[in-house]
Formats: structure tokens, sequence, C-alpha cells
């Protein structure tokens, strides 16, 4: 399939991802969407690394994927951390730092 | 450059739409399940037809990662936090400050609407129309990726696994239990 074809997929994925992180208030789903997002530009990455046949494309896809891998331990650890103490999950009910 | 183009087989098409369908439509089922359990089974669905999007662009190599850390290691990480953090919303996506959020959503996928725009317009031009595996030797092969790892990139390979150490030190003292006097805990 051409390059572009992946390209509208990947602009796709990474709506519904932007669509969750800004319409769901519970923090687990958030960071999934957050995952949806870099799984899109892992997608981009990958397609373009492939249209110009240069593999330094699947080098930064692998860093990315080392990047979600730690952004998803440190988040689901806050969020732990902050239901221990708020007993609450709901990203609206966590504004302890709100001017 | 090594801009190549094919017209596609049917089966390529056919591939390509299931693929993409599963991921769009797991994708879609994460972000509106109420049910965090549910939420996580949609997204291995997305990861995993993403995984065969990867393996369609010959990425072979980041095909089985996916599934092996996406799919695999972090969905354990997030059903183990599911269990621990375990509450079913009732309002999935809350009343308050709805049209704030309404806003956000139409300004995102406007942007996002014009960039497909734009990408469906020069469909024609070679970087977007190239459809083809390049003649590259070995390409998306583990040796292939892994040699460029470790000569061009050998001190991002390093950064990186630093980044992990202390995204690991970063979890074990975050989820450290303190007591009410403040001492450490078990």
């Amino acid at each position: 399939m051409p390059t572009y074809a992946y390209i509208l997929v990947s602009l796709a994925l990474f709506f519904v991802g932007t669509a969750g992180v800004l319409l769901r208030r519970n923090a687990l789903i958030v960071l999934m969407s957050v995952e949806l997002q870099l799984a899109a530009g892992t997608l981009a990455l990958l397609a373009f690394s492939r249209a110009l046949g240069d593999q330094k494309g699947h080098v930064f896809a692998f860093f990315v994927m080392a990047l979600a891998a730690a952004e998803a331990a440190v988040g689901l650890a806050i969020v732990v951390s902050v239901f221990r103490t708020r007993r609450t999950a709901n990203l609206d009910d966590v504004n302890a730092l709100k001017g | 450059m090594n801009l190549a183009t094919h017209t596609a087989t049917l089966a390529e098409t056919i591939v390509f739409a299931v693929l993409s369908a599963g991921v769009l439509l797991g994708g879609l089922l994460t972000i509106t399940r109420r049910n965090p359990v549910s939420a996580v089974m949609a997204l291995v669905l997305t990861f995993a037809a993403l995984a065969g999007l990867f393996a369609t662009l010959s990425a072979h190599f980041l095909a089985v990662l996916q599934v092996l850390v996406y799919a695999g290691a972090i969905m354990v990480l997030f059903v183990f936090v599911v269990m621990m953090v375990n509450h079913e919303e009732t309002t999935p996506i809350a009343r308050q400050g709805l049209i704030t959020r309404a806003v956000g959503v139409l300004a995102a996928g406007t942007v996002f609407y014009r960039a497909a725009w734009l990408v469906a317009r020069e469909r024609a031009m070679p970087l977007l129309a190239a459809s083809e595996t390049p003649p590259v030797k070995d390409f998306g092969t583990v040796s292939a990726v892994g040699a460029l790892l470790f000569s061009d990139f050998l001190f991002p390979f390093e950064a990186i696994s630093l980044l992990l150490l202390v995204a690991i030190i970063g979890g074990v003292m975050l989820t450290r239990h303190f007591r009410e006097d403040g001492s450490r805990g078990s």
C-alpha cells in the first residue's frame, strides 16, 4: 500500500488518542490514550522509513517504544500513589495545585 | 533515495483495510469504554493490529517488539494497576466543563482534518506515493536494525537504558509505602 494510506491511519489514530486525553477523566484511560498517540507516531515513522528506504526510522521507532514503556511505568506509579492518598483516579478531583 | 511504487494487489488492500479497521476500532473502543478492563482489552486489540501493520511495512523487528513490549509488558502493567485502582465510572465523559472540552476536541479535529486533507491532496508526490519495500539488504530485520543501534546510535541507546533505569527507580520510589509517622514501611 502507498505511504499516504498509512499516514492517514496514523493521523486518525492520533486524533482518537487526542480526543481520549481531552474527554476522559479517568487517569488510567488518559494514560492509555497517550499510548495511542505514541503508537500513531511510531506508525508514521515506520511508514516514512519504508518510503525512503532508510532504517534510521526503525531505530527512532524503537526509542519511542522504550520511551512509552518508561512513561507508562512512571505514570501508573503516580496514579497508584495519588489513589492511595486521595482514594480517587478522577483527574477533576486532583486539583490541589490549582491556582 | 529509492522511491519505489507498484500497484497494490487485492490481497494487500484487504489485509491493510482489515488491520487499519482493527487499529481504529480498538482505539475508539479504548476511549469510550466505561470499565477500565474493557479499555485495556481494546488497547490490546489496537496494538496487535498495529503490529500487523508494522509487518506489512517490512518492519519485522518492530512488529515483534510491539507485541512483546506493548501487548505484553505494558498491558500487564495496566491490568495490574486497574486491579488496584478499580472503580467503574458512572459518567465516562463528565458533564462538568463539557463545553470547554468539546471545543478542544473540535479544534483538534479541525487540525487533523486539515492535515489529512493535505496528505490526501498531495498523495501523488513521490514520498507519499512510494508503496514498495526498497531494495535495501535485510530491510527491517533484527540484524540490520541492531547493527545501526550499536554503531550510529550507540549513545542514544545507552541514554535510553539510563532513562529506563530512572523510570524503574521512580516507579519504586513513588509507590513506596510511608507510615503515618513518616517512617518507612515495609
